[in-house]
C-alpha cells in the first residue's frame, strides 16, 4: 500500500514486523487508542510506524487442556463476549467506550503498560505469562516482569496465556466517567476452587497493579472449601489487608488532584472485600449480584458499575 | 497513553508540543480510501494524520466533527469495516484497505432516516456539533440491538457525549424509533 522507503509499514505477519522492528526506530501501531492521540500532540514522534492491523495471525484466541491463550490483536470488544473466561469479560466490559473497545488490543494494553490498565490488573492476578517474538525468536515472561521490565523496543508482543478459571471471578473498579478517563482504583479477583487459593489484584496504588500476597494467604486459611464460602468477618479484615498492603507498596502512587494516596488505598480495601464477598459467599445465590455498583466512597471520584463476573461452579 | 514518572496517565494530557514537524520526522504520502462506498484519493499528507485530519482538512468530510482529539468524545465516531471508532484514534494511512462510513454513508432511508427523523422530531438535537457522530453510534447500535432496552443504550452511548440535551431527548427519540418498528 504504501511505497517502498516510506515511514508506514503494513506487513501480513509477525515474521515481517519483527524484521521491521530489528531495525530499531519503529513503533508499533494496534488500535491506535492510545498513539494515535499522541501523534497528534506530538507526545510520540516516530520514526517509522509498524502498524499490525493487517497481521491476522494475532486476532485469535483459543483453549487448551490448562490455558487460554490472547492473541495481542483481540480486542477488548471480542473479550467482552467471550464465555471461557468471564473475569477477562467482566473486565474488557468496563474499559472506554463502545469506541475504545472496539479498536483497543491486548497488544496495545501490554505496550503502554499503564499502572491502571483494567486488563493489566487482571492479568496480574491470574498470573498470565506474555509471549514476545523478536528476530531470535520468542521468549514468554510472567506478566509482573514484563511491566518490571518495559516493553523492548525491538520485540512485539504476540499473544498472552492465563490459566482457564475454575471458580468465580470478578472485576471491580472505580473512576470518573468510565468512557472518558482512566481507572482511579480496580481490583481484580480470582478463586480457585481445584487448587484452593485466591489471587487478588489491585491497581491504582503503585506504579503497577499489585498483589496484596498476605490477604490473599490469609483469605485461602479462611475459606470453607468445601463450599467456596467465606464469613462476614473474613471478608471485612480481608479488605483491611488489603488496604494494609496498599499502604505499604513499594512505589506508591502520590497523591494527585483528584485523589489522595490514602483515599486509593481504602477504595481498594472496599473493592477487594466487596469482591471477596460476591465471589466467596456460597454455590447458590441469587442474581441479585447480576450487576454490581460500586458506591461512593467520601472523594471526589465518582461512582462507575461494574457487571458482575461471577462464574458458577 | 503514556505514563510519566509520576505514574500520571496520558489521557487529559492535552498539552502539545509545537516543536515544528520536519518532513523527514513526518513525510507526506498517498493512498486510497474507501470512504461511504466510493474511492476516494489522499495526495501528500502527512503519514502520522489521523483519519480524522484527513477526512475533514483533505476529503472536506464535515460532518465528522473534531473536538477533543482523544478519542473520549464521539463526535468524530464512524464505522470502520462496520467496527463504531473514533475516527481520531485512526491513522488515516492504516485505514487504506477498510471500509470507512460516515453520517452520509449511511444511506438516505431505512433506519438511519428513521433515526435522523425522530432525532429532529424529539428534540434531541438542539447545537447540532455532537448528532453525526450519535446518528452512526444510534444506526450501529439499533442494527445490532434492535430491542436495547434502555440501560443498554446509555452504555452503547457512553462514547458519545452531547452537552446540550442531557440524552433524554435522545434516549426519546431512540425509543420511538423502536416503537415504530414493532
Ligand atoms: C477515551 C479513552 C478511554 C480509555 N479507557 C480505558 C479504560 O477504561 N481502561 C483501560 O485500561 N484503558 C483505557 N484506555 C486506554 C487504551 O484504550 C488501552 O491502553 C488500549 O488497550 C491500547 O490498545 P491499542 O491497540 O489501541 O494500542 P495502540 O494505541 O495502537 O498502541 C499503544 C502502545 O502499545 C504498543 N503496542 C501495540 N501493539 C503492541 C504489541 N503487539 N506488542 C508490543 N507493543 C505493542 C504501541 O507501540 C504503543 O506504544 C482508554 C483510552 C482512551 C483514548
Amino acid at each position: 500500500m504504501i511505497a517502498a522507503g516510506a515511514r508506514l509499514y503494513r506487513p501480513l505477519t509477525v515474521a515481517d514486523a519483527v524484521e521491521v522492528l530489528a531495525d530499531g526506530d519503529a513503533e508499533l501501531l494496534a488500535g491506535g487508542t492510545d498513539l494515535v492521540p499522541a501523534l497528534r500532540t506530538g507526545r510520540r514522534r516516530p520514526r517509522r510506524i509498524v502498524a499490525l492491523r493487517r497481521v491476522l495471525e494475532l486476532r485469535s484466541r483459543g483453549a487448551g487442556a490448562d490455558t487460554l491463550i490472547i492473541g495481542a490483536g483481540v480486542t477488548y470488544h471480542d473479550l467482552v463476549g467471550w464465555s471461557l473466561s468471564p473475569g477477562l469479560a467482566a473486565t474488557a466490559r468496563v474499559v472506554g467506550s463502545p469506541q475504545i473497545r472496539n479498536a483497543g488490543t491486548v497488544g496495545g494494553a501490554l505496550g503502554t503498560a499503564n499502572p491502571r490498565g483494567d486488563l493489566l490488573t487482571f492479568l496480574t492476578a491470574v498470573d498470565a505469562e506474555v509471549v514476545l517474538r523478536g528476530v531470535h525468536g520468542m521468549r514468554t515472561v510472567p506478566v509482573g516482569s514484563f511491566l518490571d521490565a518495559g516493553a523492548s523496543p525491538t520485540e512485539l508482543v504476540t499473544a498472552v496465556r492465563l490459566p482457564r478459571p475454575c471458580g468465580p471471578q470478578l472485576y471491580l473498579k472505580v473512576g470518573s466517567r468510565q468512557a472518558a478517563s482512566a481507572t482511579v482504583v480496580s481490583c481484580a479477583l480470582v478463586v480457585d476452587r481445584v487448587r484452593e487459593r485466591v489471587n487478588c489484584a489491585i491497581s491504582g496504588v503503585a506504579g503497577r497493579p499489585m498483589r496484596p500476597l498476605a490477604a490473599e494467604e490469609f483469605v485461602r486459611d479462611q475459606v470453607d472449601w468445601s463450599t467456596a464460602t467465606l464469613s462476614a468477618d473474613a471478608v471485612i479484615r480481608f479488605g483491611e489487608l488489603v488496604t494494609e498492603a496498599a499502604g505499604i507498596a513499594v512505589d506508591p502512587l502520590p497523591d494527585d488532584l483528584l485523589v489522595s494516596a490514602a483515599y486509593r488505598g481504602h477504595a481498594a480495601g472496599v473493592l477487594a472485600a466487596r469482591a471477596a464477598g460476591r465471589c466467596l459467599s456460597g454455590p447458590v445465590r441469587s442474581r441479585d449480584a447480576s450487576t454490581a455498583s460500586v458506591t461512593a466512597t467520601p472523594s471526589t471520584a465518582p461512582v462507575v458499575s461494574a457487571p458482575d463476573g461471577r462464574l458458577r461452579v | 497513553m503514556s505514563t510519566d514518572a509520576s505514574g500520571e496517565t496520558g489521557i487529559g494530557d492535552t498539552g502539545i508540543d509545537d516543536t515544528p514537524i520536519s518532513a523527514d520526522v513526518d513525510p507526506r504520502v498517498s493512498y486510497h480510501l474507501y470512504l461511504d462506498g466510493a474511492v476516494r484519493e489522499v495526495a501528500d499528507v502527512c503519514f502520522s494524520e489521523s483519519l480524522l485530519g484527513v477526512l475533514r482538512d483533505h476529503l472536506g468530510v464535515m460532518s465528522v466533527k473534531d473536538a477533543c482529539e482523544q478519542g473520549r468524545c464521539g463526535s468524530c465516531s464512524v464505522l470502520m469495516d462496520g467496527r463504531l471508532v473514533a475516527s481520531c484514534t485512526v491513522l488515516a494511512a492504516d485505514a487504506a484497505d477498510a471500509q470507512v462510513t460516515t453520517v452520509a454513508g449511511l444511506g438516505s432511508g431505512g433506519p438511519a432516516r428513521a433515526v435522523r427523523a425522530a432525532f429532529l422530531a424529539y428534540g434531541a438535537v438542539q447545537c447540532g456539533f455532537c448528532t453525526p457522530g450519535f446518528v452512526v453510534a444510534v444506526t450501529d447500535l439499533l442494527a445490532r440491538r434492535p430491542d436495547a432496552d434502555e440501560d443498554e443504550i446509555r452504555e452503547a452511548l457512553a462514547g458519545n457525549i452531547c452537552r446540550c440535551t442531557g440524552y433524554g431527548r435522545i434516549i426519546a427519540a431512540i425509543r420511538s424509533v423502536q416503537d415504530a418498528r414493532r
